[in-house]
């Protein structure tokens, strides 16, 4: 017989050594994940992590950065306390103060910009994750300024609205059902091991696979039928290349065109222009292959689905008209609103499509008071203030530094990161120069540091949040342990701002819960249903996909039909868009000679989000190094060897980094990870290269030199 | 308890690193002492026409017979009677590092008090019902705990079980 002792060493959870399994969800990584967990809690305090086996999204698994929460949560730099600024901004120089002291002194400097200045002074951001999104943004509604922005900025917005100039709602490719499916972008042993596991499965089945990266990915090697490897930010110009190809070869659905399509005619005249005399020229990719892409959707793709992406393709210049361009071939292959096609849906909470309706669009809009100033980045980027009832956050810099069209006072950020935006320096100087910055976060980051108030907030095992998933389940979460040190979850915050000013706003003053239960009353579960349950319940209100309702319906585009050639667009020549996905070439004019590599920074790592797991022991042990990636050929030709440190540079400055020689990389591109506080990426990167459509950085493609250190 | 194997499947690998970090959290791993982690990851590569990679998660194989038994002079390591899975007590380890000499494949790790630590193959879970942490999250399904029937059944198709054995019983 074990020791018990033997027993506590090896965590096994029963009587004798009083460790308990309670549940929860991680909410490293993005909401389409946010895992099942099982922690392990002795004493309070989570001494081991697994997944929930009877999660019904993961089903017991997790990936490389869910199995370090337990460090995550844990980490050393954790914010402790609400703290005052006493040196100056970026020194880290605090002192502790009571909650009481902070949120009164928040509420007070909020309220006198708002009189002295007007409300859209005060811009109210948040960053990873969205679980408080709702909250945050009809706080701010509520306050009264139109200026609600989020790392979404930069993030799965371009897509959307991508979808939203094509059918007026968002999409998801129904791949279980599909017959072949077109992985653009996907490699899900780095991004979503749950969809690594179902690509396999249907692999298995006979499903063919197109998969199309930049990169030789796990995926490309283990899973593609074909593999198709552009240049990056050149997609647009395959996409109509591959399209061209179907057209000329009468490979598309005439009938589903003819009912449900507007403006074929001249897309299909601009894809002429994308040809077996130019593609390879343009995308680094053979003709040949453009032509088996085709014959493959034409042998196989009924139904064909595609790969939604969220930041892979859009962040180029030209980014959200390639994403057209790419669903433009779902489309006149007739695989919309079909079974094993794009089917369109409706989000259900947090940008998550479940198949059942709450009032998450109601709460916030009700909040919203007419007649308010455009907010940050509405005149830059006037499609996407069209389509989007939020600030282009990739405009917050600028328009803090140079104060039009009107002054900036106050930021209240619930997470943030000048590292997440382009041109990191000129982020962090906005924040220094700003009249009063607010910071609540896990951690002391380097942008933290820069505020005149930090708060604490705690993590999703140490709160209760709802959360939805695909197939109609709800989740409703117990802490697992208490708030760490005097940590509270940003929700509480927001609404307890919202008291503190007295705003007009009963709902959001009573609190989290309160909202919860008011957006969730469309469906039958309560919340206390859901919380006492401990597990994601189905919700009985689900409605699965009814194929081709949507399209009989007519879509709430300006013609009623999927809109290759935007009408929306069209009715704006002053906007100076294209209603066609047509194709601009995604690198600048800088000298090809002094630069000639492609830089792309944020290809996904299994054991890397963004900034927040650089500082996760555990994970660091994977890669000690920040890494710049190159082609073996490329580097031999620089003279580079394994751990060299390198340098990389563009017109905007220099850093280095280790070089990593792998194959994975084609000739011709570097590849470093973001947010590396030793080799920051984004320091790199330009502000004003943006994609004029989505305003999204164009952090993919970006010419740079790179030479050996020393 | 049935004899048990700790198998691993590189094909199925794509040493994303689910496995050594569930290992550090199970083990209580702190990357400050300096000791190796008990399971590691890589992938080695070479361009055959196009380029081809090979995945590895690698921890103790619980050789049978495993020569780090032999090895040692103090008699800390042992095989489990349950699981036959290599299992130790290392209050008596004197860090002479012999076992690690022996072991083909470097799964012995020494903690800051130059005692010799390893993988045990959760042997304990194991007893109480429960998967070894390593197994328990591979998302790929790469790594298994089976039987030695269920091993035998599969005909050692995707296990590296063989080539393992047969480079231990080279060391013995």
């Amino acid at each position: 017989m074990a020791t018990k002792e033997e027993l506590l060493k090896a965590k096994i959870p029963c009587a004798e050594t009083g460790i308990e399994i309670r549940h929860s969800l991680c909410d490293i990584c993005s909401p389409t994940s946010h895992c099942g967990v099982n922690c392990y809690v002795k004493d309070g305090v989570i001494i081991k992590v697994e997944g929930d086996e009877n999660h019904p999204l993961n089903q017991g698994l997790l990936c490389t950065k869910g199995a370090s929460n337990r460090q995550y949560v844990y980490r050393e730099d954790r914010i402790k306390t609400p703290l005052k600024r006493t040196g100056p901004r970026g020194s880290g120089q605090y002192e502790p103060i009571t909650w009481d002291e902070a949120l009164d002194t928040i509420a007070k400097k909020l309220q006198g910009y708002k009189a002295q200045y007007g409300a859209q002074s005060v811009f109210f951001f948040g960053g990873y994750t969205k679980w408080f999104r709702p909250i945050l943004q009809r706080l701010a509604y509520s306050f009264g300024t139109p200026n609600y922005g989020t790392e979404s900025s930069s993030c799965f917005t371009s897509g959307l609205m991508a979808w939203k100039v094509a059918a007026a709602t968002p999409s998801r490719p129904d791949m279980k059902n599909s017959r072949l499916f077109l992985g653009w972008a996907h490699n899900p042993y780095y991004t979503g091991y749950l969809s690594a596991r179902s690509t396999e499965n249907l692999k298995k089945k006979g499903v063919k696979f197109i998969i199309v990266d930049t990169m030789y990915t796990q995926t490309a090697e283990k899973i593609a039928d074909l593999f198709l490897q552009p240049r990056p930010g050149t997609d647009g110009a395959l996409a109509l290349a591959i399209a061209n190809e179907l057209i000329e070869n009468g490979w598309v659905d005439h009938d589903f065109i003819s009912k449900y399509v507007h403006g074929f005619e001249e897309y299909a005249a601009y894809c002429r222009g994308f040809n077996r005399t130019n593609v390879e020229a343009l995308t680094g990719v053979p003709y040949e292959k453009v032509q088996q892409a085709a014959r493959m959707i034409h042998d196989y793709g009924h139904p064909m689905s595609i790969k939604e992406s969220s930041a892979p393709l859009a962040h180029h210049i030209n980014g959200m008209q390639n994403y057209r361009a790419i669903m433009s071939l779902a489309i006149i292959t007739g695989n919309y609103d079909v079974k094993g096609g794009q089917i369109p849906v409706e989000f259900t909470y947090t940008h998550q499509a479940s198949g059942y309706h709450t009032l998450e669009h109601e709460f916030v809009k009700e909040a919203r008071v007419f007649n308010m100033p455009a907010p940050v980045g509405a005149q830059r980027f006037p499609l996407w203030n069209e389509l989007e009832h939020e600030a282009q956050a990739m405009d917050l810099s600028r328009q803090i530094l140079e104060g039009t069209p009107y002054p900036l006072k106050a930021l209240v950020c619930f997470g943030i990161n000048n590292r997440m935006f382009p041109d990191s320096k000129r982020m962090l100087k906005a924040l220094e120069t700003v009249d009063f910055y607010v910071d609540m976060d896990l951690f002391m980051t380097d942008c933290a540091k820069y505020a005149d108030i930090v708060l604490p907030a705690c993590t999703s095992f140490e709160r209760e949040e709802f959360k939805s998933y695909p197939g109609g389940w709800a989740y409703y979460t117990k802490p697992v342990i208490q708030p760490l040190y005097e940590s509270r979850p940003d929700a509480d915050v927001m609404c307890e701002l919202a008291r503190r000013m007295d705003l007009d706003d009963t709902l959001l003053k009573s609190g989290y819960r309160a909202c919860l239960e008011y957006i969730l009353s469309p469906i039958s579960l309560s919340v206390q249903t859901l919380q006492d349950a401990d597990t994601p319940l189905r919700v009985p209100e689900f409605k699965p996909h009814e194929p081709l309702a949507t399209l009989r319906r007519g879509l709430k585009t300006p013609t009623g039909k999927l809109e290759l050639k935007s009408e929306l667009i069209a009715g704006h020549p002053e906007w100076g868009l294209d209603a066609l996905p047509t194709y601009r070439e995604p690198l600048d004019n800088i000298d090809p000679a002094e630069y000639p590599m492609t830089l792309t920074s944020g290809g996904r790592l299994p054991f890397a989000l963004h900034s927040r797991l650089h500082d996760v022991p555990w994970l660091r042990t994977l890669r000690p190094k920040a890494c710049v990636e190159l082609n073996p050929e490329d580097a031999q030709a620089l003279g580079i060897l394994e751990q060299d440190t390198v340098e990389i540079s563009t017109p905007l400055g220099s850093i280095t980094a280790a070089a990593l020689l792998s194959r994975h990389i084609q000739k011709g591109l570097v590849s470093l990870y973001h947010g590396y506080r030793e080799a920051d990426i984004s320091s790199l990167i330009s502000a004003d290269r943006l994609d004029p459509y989505s305003g999204f950085p164009a952090c993919r493609s970006n010419r740079c030199r790179v030479s050996k250190k020393g | 308890m049935k004899k048990m194997i700790l198998d691993f499947d590189s094909s199925k690998c794509c040493a994303c690193g689910a496995c050594a970090i569930a290992c550090m959290d199970q083990n209580d791993y702190d990357p400050k002492t300096g000791s190796a982690p008990f399971r590691t990851i890589f992938e080695t590569e070479h361009a055959d026409g196009r380029p081809v990679f090979t995945h590895y998660s690698v921890a103790c194989m619980h050789c049978s017979p495993a020569p780090c038994i032999n090895a040692c002079p103090v008699g800390c390591l042992r095989k489990d009677p349950e699981t036959d899975l290599t299992v130790y007590d290392n209050t008596n380890c004197i860090g002479c590092h012999s076992c690690a000499m022996a072991c083909p494949f470097g799964a012995p790790s020494f903690n800051s008090a130059g005692k010799m630590e390893k993988c045990n193959g959760c042997y304990l879970r194991l007893q109480y019902g429960l998967t070894p942490a390593c197994v328990r999250v591979c998302p790929t399904g790469a790594l298994r705990m089976v039987t030695e029937e269920e091993y035998e059944a599969a005909h050692g198709s995707g296990s590296i079980i063989p080539e393992a054995r047969a480079i231990a019983k080279d060391q013995i």
